[in-house]
């Protein structure tokens, strides 16, 4: 791509907002998965415990 | 109703986390091949330069707009018909992914509008219709956040997203039809045979690693949402054990 | 059948004892055609440009301001769970309870906007047109405005989401509707228009009650 061409601009926008909107989704949904399973497990863990 | 309801998801989590890995793996690849495609390989346009070089990120994230939505409300019809708990969560977990994706392909748009057009936004068909599938997007999210119990929030949400999609043809239907009395300012005109070869492929290698990333997204946020109500339950069930 | 006439009627009587409901709406309306000028100016031609479009407008937002009318109060007061056990179909009481809304409200309000329609420089020739269009555009923007009033009833806040759930639904109605109420198009094209607003008043009557029935029996459990 040549970065000296009229609007290039535009064209750097669309992608690094792409970019960070696809990436933060990304970001949120995996750290969340990874709280909440590991959250799950925990109780589940103490759960075990308690009944034993 | 708990071992009723636990059963069915192990074997959801079980063939997720068995897919994962190839889905992730398969949304790099595609994205690698894909941005290089759009960025190094493919040539400006004769007319547009170097902007042309958006479509490749706003058409793809349009395509999951819709195609998401549909997803959604499949799950919800799912949901309605045979009452299957996963498919509230499918549909419940979509929608910000879809969500995502609409904006993408407004903001992307408006970004490629404004050098194309001379205009960040205009009321022609598309954008009437895209701007209404926002709107539907956040209306569906908002049930969901406005309800607290969950199970009637999964009854609303699923007439919420099923009204919406029978409403997404009608307003495109509308808006074309309504186009053709007034003229728009002008008509972007793109169909998939009317592409050249070089910015057809990478258009085609995107949207597929946009599909892929969102079945990946989604997958792993099923999963999280299914830890969340059996925390949920786990929290209810100590409540009544005390 | 005469049940559900009498539903109808009950909510007539309803709404015209407690004046609330098309008093609000019409204040409102009146409120919108009246700013209009005032903030566009005096330039006539454009008033007279715009004046379809904006009574469209301000019919549609009155009818959504009072659409939590429809099931709000017999929801609080309990009398809505009364009639789900009833000898009516609980989809037919929404229906009934729309076709109320209509009569009292939307019907009303299509009919006063036109005769309006000076206030915003209106043509002369636009006004049986408008009157048309809007006759058979209230129809669907009752229906459609109960399927928001059933979905955000048990809602504290309900009132900003109505207008997020039942937005998209009503743009086909405004677009059909302004092609409707145009008097320099073609007459085959205001006929088509016409139509389809009439296919989309019959889709919402028949629809709109299976959505309402079915987002209050969620709250009603």
């Amino acid at each position: 791509m040549d970065f000296a061409a009229a609007h290039a601009g535009f064209v750097i926008a669309a992608y690094g907002l792409s970019l960070v909107v696809l990436g933060g989704l990304s970001a949120h949904i995996l750290l969340r998965d990874r709280r909440l399973r590991a959250a799950a497990r925990r109780l589940d863990g103490e759960r075990g415990d308690t009944r034993a | 109703m708990t071992m009723q309801y636990l059963a069915n998801p192990t074997r959801f989590l079980r063939l997720a986390n068995a897919l994962l890995p190839y889905l992730w793996a398969l949304t790099a690849g595609l994205l690698v091949i894909g941005l290089y495609g759009a960025l190094v390989s493919s040539p400006p346009d004769y007319q547009q330069g170097e902007t042309v070089r958006i479509m490749y990120v706003h058409v793809p994230a349009a395509w999951m707009a819709l195609f998401v939505y549909s997803v959604m409300a499949l799950a919800s019809a799912a949901a309605l018909i045979f009452r299957h708990p996963l498919a509230d969560v499918a549909a419940k977990t979509a929608a910000p992914l879809g969500a995502a994706f609409c904006f993408l392909a407004l903001a992307t748009g408006s970004l490629w509008g404004k050098p194309m057009w001379g205009a960040w936004w205009v009321w022609d068909a598309r954008l009437t219709s895209m701007f209404v599938l926002m709107l539907l997007y956040l209306g569906y999210m908002a049930i969901w956040a406005a309800i607290e119990e969950p199970h009637r929030a999964a009854m609303v949400a699923r007439i919420v997203a099923l009204v919406g999609f029978i409403n997404v043809p009608i307003v495109k239907f509308s808006v074309d039809w309504w186009n053709s009395l007034h003229q728009p300012a002008s008509v972007f005109r793109m169909d998939g045979p009317t592409i050249a070869a070089p910015m057809l492929w990478p258009l085609l290698v995107m949207g597929l690693a946009y599909t892929f990333l969102f079945l990946s997204l989604h997958l792993v946020a099923m999963r999280a949402e299914i830890a969340a109500r059996k925390i949920r339950q786990i929290q209810i069930a100590e409540i009544g054990e005390r | 059948m005469s049940l559900i006439l009498a539903l109808i009627r009950r909510d007539l009587m309803l709404s015209i004892r407690q004046g609330g409901g098309v008093g609000t709406a019409l204040g409102f309306f009146l409120t919108v055609v009246v700013l209009l000028p005032i903030g566009i100016g005096p330039d006539q031609a454009l008033l007279a440009r715009i004046a379809p479009g904006a009574l469209w407008i301000a019919l549609l937002l009155s009818v959504l301001l009072s659409a939590d009318r429809i099931f709000q109060q017999d929801y609080e007061d309990g009398s809505l769970d009364i009639m789900t056990m009833g000898p009516v179909p609980f989809e037919m009481v929404a229906l009934a309870k729309a076709v109320a809304h209509w009569l009292s409200t939307s019907l009303p309000l299509a009919i006063a906007a036109p005769i309006l329609g000076f206030l915003v420089n209106l043509e002369a020739a636009a006004v049986l047109p408008l009157t048309l269009a809007m006759a058979l555009g209230s129809i669907a923007l009752s229906f459609l405005a109960s399927i928001g009033a059933a979905v955000t009833v048990g809602l504290r806040r309900g009132g900003l989401l109505v207008s997020v759930l039942v937005l998209p639904l009503y743009v086909p109605v405004l677009i059909f509707g302004l092609s409707a109420s145009d008097p320099g198009a073609a007459p085959g094209l205001t006929f088509a228009a016409l139509l389809i607003l009439a296919a989309i008043a019959l889709v919402s009557l028949v629809l709109s009650p299976l959505a309402a029935a079915a987002a209050l029996r969620a709250y009603l459990r």
